[in-house]
């Protein structure tokens, strides 16, 4: 029921994240870096951002930082992924204006969850 | 997939699924799940240069497939095309690749089992037929039947080889 | 449903992954400072962990989080990228790109090339514990502040989550609870403490907490001494892979979107399967064999309407195998690329310094073509590697670089591709290739032969120029395989050389593999297509000619006289001439002088005939003189001419009736 932006260079992730997140009725739209993922979130107001960090071109926290700035998306959700359990990271992603984290591997239903959390709040 | 696996072992252990044929008068047999097709006889184009056992191919849906006689390779004679005379296709690993063959039938029977415990490994000495051309000999409905090993008479060139050998170039 | 299947979406993925990274490592041994290359193999390593994870993929994911440790170090200064560092990753590649594919790889290799990463990258890395679940027992105690309850908190919803991440003792804190006289039930004066036993990492016990970090307190507090462990891969991942393979129906929805996406990124390309592309060259072939049977058709009919539709056909079906042809046609960069990294092992092997120069990656071939190239190309580098260079120490000897040259070039000529490998190496030992091939029996020890004739012999079966079979150009690939593989492909080989200062393997490839135009012949019963490339002309043999004389048969052309072979008689079919048989001159693609032209005689031109070649089976692979068969018109078989092999029929069915004579 939410349109939901995925922002991730690996396109098995993108679909995995697709998969489980349309099962549940969300509509899911792919970025393949940060700019792209600018560029997307520009032209359309998506309800939820999944991105990662670690992408060419732009990477992430400087796409969410970008997307921070803008009026439209200063209260978006924006949650990203990230295989560390990295403290560091993610107090940066947090200053970053991130909103929460989802770690790699994650199971769908983990996801979903999350996603429902998130958009519930 | 992992069922067919099984039934295929099944098959491996218990019961042959065949297809039997006549050749000049001697009833052979084919593993089942080999057979793509069993068609009647079909303009043939003559291969100069090939061995007499597969001097032929054919035009199967659109594929240019080789014709090959068993009946050389069991040492019988040609015998003249009847209104029984079939072209069996069916589908056998040559060189590494699956590849199409029809090989010839005086008359094709039905798709039976014939049970592993009818069947004996071929005498070395005393058949009339190369014992390495042959597989299994089976007792089915009476008759001797013969399952022939079809990937030693392809090898071979149905005996026009002496023995395995990669081809050298000319 | 594979298409939408994320496990297999990153399967192909991987294989993306590993061949940037390995390009990547390439990239970086000549510019080892390029923060830009050490962020992009890292990045590579990082995804291929991360997505592996996500798949199922966990010994891959395990073995990968090594390179990427070694190579977050790089990024961040800790370390230099060595060339040791980079030959053991490359080193680690087959072994990545064997789980990645989830063959079985083995654990000693995998083990062995981890001691060799971590060799090279000095500062120990502390390899944490392998993949098992580690359990930790942690101490939580949060609370929150009064007013939180009121705005929307639940804390019992987050100590369900607590305990689905172990086993949990919860005990509530009830020093703040003011006495019930006073006590407002919209305010919150609970705290807990909770003692969790779980494998997940401290992230999972945090990520509970996740938006509501900033208005409580939390402590946590690791009661074992054991590290908690990296990612807790295992466990999540083959769950992941289940229920994602179940859901289905918003595959489709999302294959769409996805090309949209792709297209919509500047999309110059779309992937497509190659199965696609062969299935769609099928359907071609076919709308081809069938245009031409409409052309028959039409051309016995009086309608002009008929013959109109006829006409246009053709033309569209022609330029929709033109097309075809096209999208098959992919860059050679791709196999050269394959090149680089196997040139930079070779010289590690060799302990030869080998630059490898490419030129003309943009050449376009068809895509069977390139991947049939592959090993054959594989061969002659190897071969050049491994015999033509020098070591450096010969070479300085010699006078020469230190460092062996090899150039892999590619270049369109006409309507056919010209590959070279070029080396500037010791160039062919004629006198041991002359001993050799006595030796093997190839030639008589007084024969006469040409320079060119002497070259040849390397590319005969039987014989080897290998004093030893080295593992590099061993394994039964002999240059008389490359031989034959190049002219299964219809193409020619040929090789110069210079004692002392290189050799030169020029390979000519046909542009189109599947369809060929072709002139189409009878003789006896059958019908026969001869490459219309091969054919020079058409003319009629007059009957004088055609009696059997002692000698050799030569036709008068022009003043000029041209051997012809019969070809009644070489494919025996044992019939009598037509009376007006046709000579066919074609160009037997012999270098000899005097050779170059040669008759095939036929009872019948039957006309220009567009083929597609459909192959003849392996049972039929020893049959050199046909290239090939087709599908006429009228359902018919025609079988195509080799026209270099059966020239070379001819002429040894010729010498034997001499001889017999």
């Amino acid at each position: 029921m939410a349109s939901v932006l995925t922002v991730d260079d690996s396109p098995s992730i993108r679909q995995a994240i697709k998969i489980a997140l349309g099962a549940e009725g969300h509509q899911v739209e792919e970025a393949g870096d940060g700019a792209e993922g600018v560029a997307k979130a520009a032209a359309k107001a998506f309800s939820l951002i999944i991105t990662d960090l670690n992408m060419p071109v732009m990477d992430g926290l400087t796409m969410i930082r970008q997307l921070r700035a803008q009026p439209a998306y200063a209260g978006v959700p924006i949650l990203f992924l990230t295989t560390e359990s990295d403290a560091a990271i993610k107090a940066e992603a947090k200053a970053a204006g991130a909103t929460g984290w989802v770690t790699k591997p994650f199971a769908p239903d983990q996801l979903v969850r999350v996603v429902a959390k998130v958009l519930a709040a | 997939m992992q069922q067919a696996q099984d039934m295929h072992d099944d098959q491996a252990c218990d019961v042959f699924q065949v297809l039997t044929f006549d050749l000049q008068g001697e009833t052979f047999a084919l593993d089942a799940g080999l057979v793509r097709e069993v068609i009647d006889l079909a303009p043939e184009t003559g291969v100069p240069g090939a061995a007499p056992f597969v001097d032929a191919v054919i035009n199967f849906r659109g594929r240019v497939i080789p014709l090959a006689d068993l009946r050389l390779a069991f040492g019988m004679a040609r015998g003249e095309p009847t209104r029984d005379s079939r072209i069996v296709v069916i589908e056998h690993e040559i060189e590494g690749e699956p590849t199409l063959i029809g090989l010839r039938a005086d008359k094709v029977h039905e798709v039976t089992s014939i049970p592993l415990g009818d069947t004996e490994a071929p005498p070395r000495v005393g058949l009339r037929w190369r014992t390495d051309f042959i597989q299994r000999l089976a007792k089915h409905g009476g008759e001797l039947v013969v399952l022939p090993d079809l990937a030693q008479v392809f090898a071979t060139r149905g005996g026009a080889l002496g023995a395995v050998v990669p081809f050298a170039p000319v | 449903m594979s298409q939408s299947d994320p496990a297999a979406i990153f399967r192909q993925e991987a294989q993306d992954l590993l061949e940037q990274v390995e390009q990547g490592l390439l990239d970086l041994a000549h510019r080892p400072g390029d923060r830009g290359l050490i962020d992009a193999v890292f990045r590579g390593l990082h995804t291929l962990k991360g997505s592996g994870a996500m798949f199922g993929f966990d010994a891959l994911a395990a073995f990968t989080h090594h390179c990427e440790s070694a190579f977050d170090k790089v990024r961040k200064g800790e370390a230099p990228a060595s060339a040791e560092l980079i030959a053991a990753v490359l080193a680690a590649q087959d072994h990545m790109r064997a789980l990645a594919e989830g063959r079985a790889a083995s654990e000693a290799e995998g083990a062995a090339l981890l001691a060799q990463l971590h060799a090279a990258v000095a500062a120990g890395d502390a390899l944490p514990a392998s993949a098992g679940p580690d359990e930790t027992t942690w101490r939580l105690k949060f609370s929150f502040p009064p007013e939180s309850l009121a705005n929307g908190l639940r804390p019992l919803p987050l100590l369900d989550e607590l305990r689905e991440l172990g086993a949990c003792e919860v005990k509530a804190l009830v020093d703040g609870v003011p006495p019930l006289a006073v006590l407002d039930p919209t305010r919150g004066h609970l705290g807990w403490e909770v003692v969790l036993t779980t494998c997940q990492p401290r992230s999972a016990i945090e990520d509970v907490f996740i938006f509501v970090l900033d208005d409580m307190t939390l402590e946590v507090e690791a009661l074992d001494a054991a590290p908690a462990g990296e990612e807790s891969a295992s466990a999540q991942a083959p769950d992941a892979a289940a229920p994602l393979a179940a859901a289905g129906p918003p595959a489709s929805a999302a294959a769409e979107t996805a090309n949209e996406a792709r297209a919509a990124r500047g999309g110059e390309s779309v992937r497509v399967p190659a199965e696609r592309l062969d299935e769609l060259m099928d359907r071609v072939g076919e709308l081809v064999i069938v245009q031409s049977r409409l052309k028959q058709v039409a051309s016995a009919s009086i309608d002009p309407q008929l013959r109109g539709v006829s006409e246009e056909i053709e033309r569209l079906a022609a330029e929709l195998r033109d097309t075809m042809m096209v999208v098959r046609m992919v860059p050679v960069a791709q196999l050269f690329n394959r090149f680089r990294r196997l040139v930079h092992d070779l010289a590690r092997e060799t302990g030869k310094t080998i630059d490898l120069a490419t030129e003309g990656e943009t050449t376009e071939l068809d895509k069977t073509v390139i991947e049939r190239l592959a090993d054959p190309l594989v061969h002659l580098i190897r071969n050049a590697a491994d015999h033509g260079l020098e070591t450096p120490a010969q070479r300085r000897a010699a006078g020469k670089a230190e460092a062996g040259h090899i150039t892999l070039s590619a270049r369109q000529a006409g309507a056919e591709v010209i590959i070279a490998i070029v080396d500037d190496g010791r160039g062919v030992d004629r006198a041991r290739v002359r001993a050799k091939a006595e030796e093997a029996g190839l030639i008589a020890a007084d024969a006469v032969l040409t320079d060119h004739e002497l070259l040849q012999l390397i590319f005969q079966p039987g014989f080897s120029t290998a004093q030893a079979i080295t593992n590099l150009s061993g394994r039964g690939v002999g240059m008389d395989v490359v031989k034959k593989t190049i002219e299964g492909l219809r193409g020619t080989l040929e090789m110069t050389s210079e004692e002392g200062r290189g050799s030169k393997i020029e390979l000519r490839i046909p542009l189109t593999l599947a369809i060929i135009d072709g002139l189409l012949v009878r003789v006896a019963g059958g019908r026969y297509v001869i490459p219309l490339a091969a054919v020079e002309e058409c003319v009629e043999l007059p009957p004088e000619q055609d009696l059997r004389s002692s000698g050799r048969r030569l036709i008068n052309l022009r003043g000029q006289l041209a051997p012809f072979i019969r070809l009644r008689e070489l494919f025996a079919t044992g019939t009598e001439p037509d009376p007006y048989q046709k000579v066919v001159i074609v160009s037997s693609g012999q270098e000899r002088a005097g050779q170059h032209r040669v008759g095939l005689a036929v009872d019948q031109i039957l006309g220009d005939h567009q083929t597609v070649i459909k192959s003849l089976s392996g049972l039929h692979a020893d049959v050199e003189t046909f290239s090939g068969a087709t599908i006429l018109g009228d359902g018919g078989v025609a079988l195509i001419l080799d026209v270099p092999h059966l020239v070379a029929a001819g002429q040894r069915q010729d010498a034997e009736l001499r001889a017999a004579s």
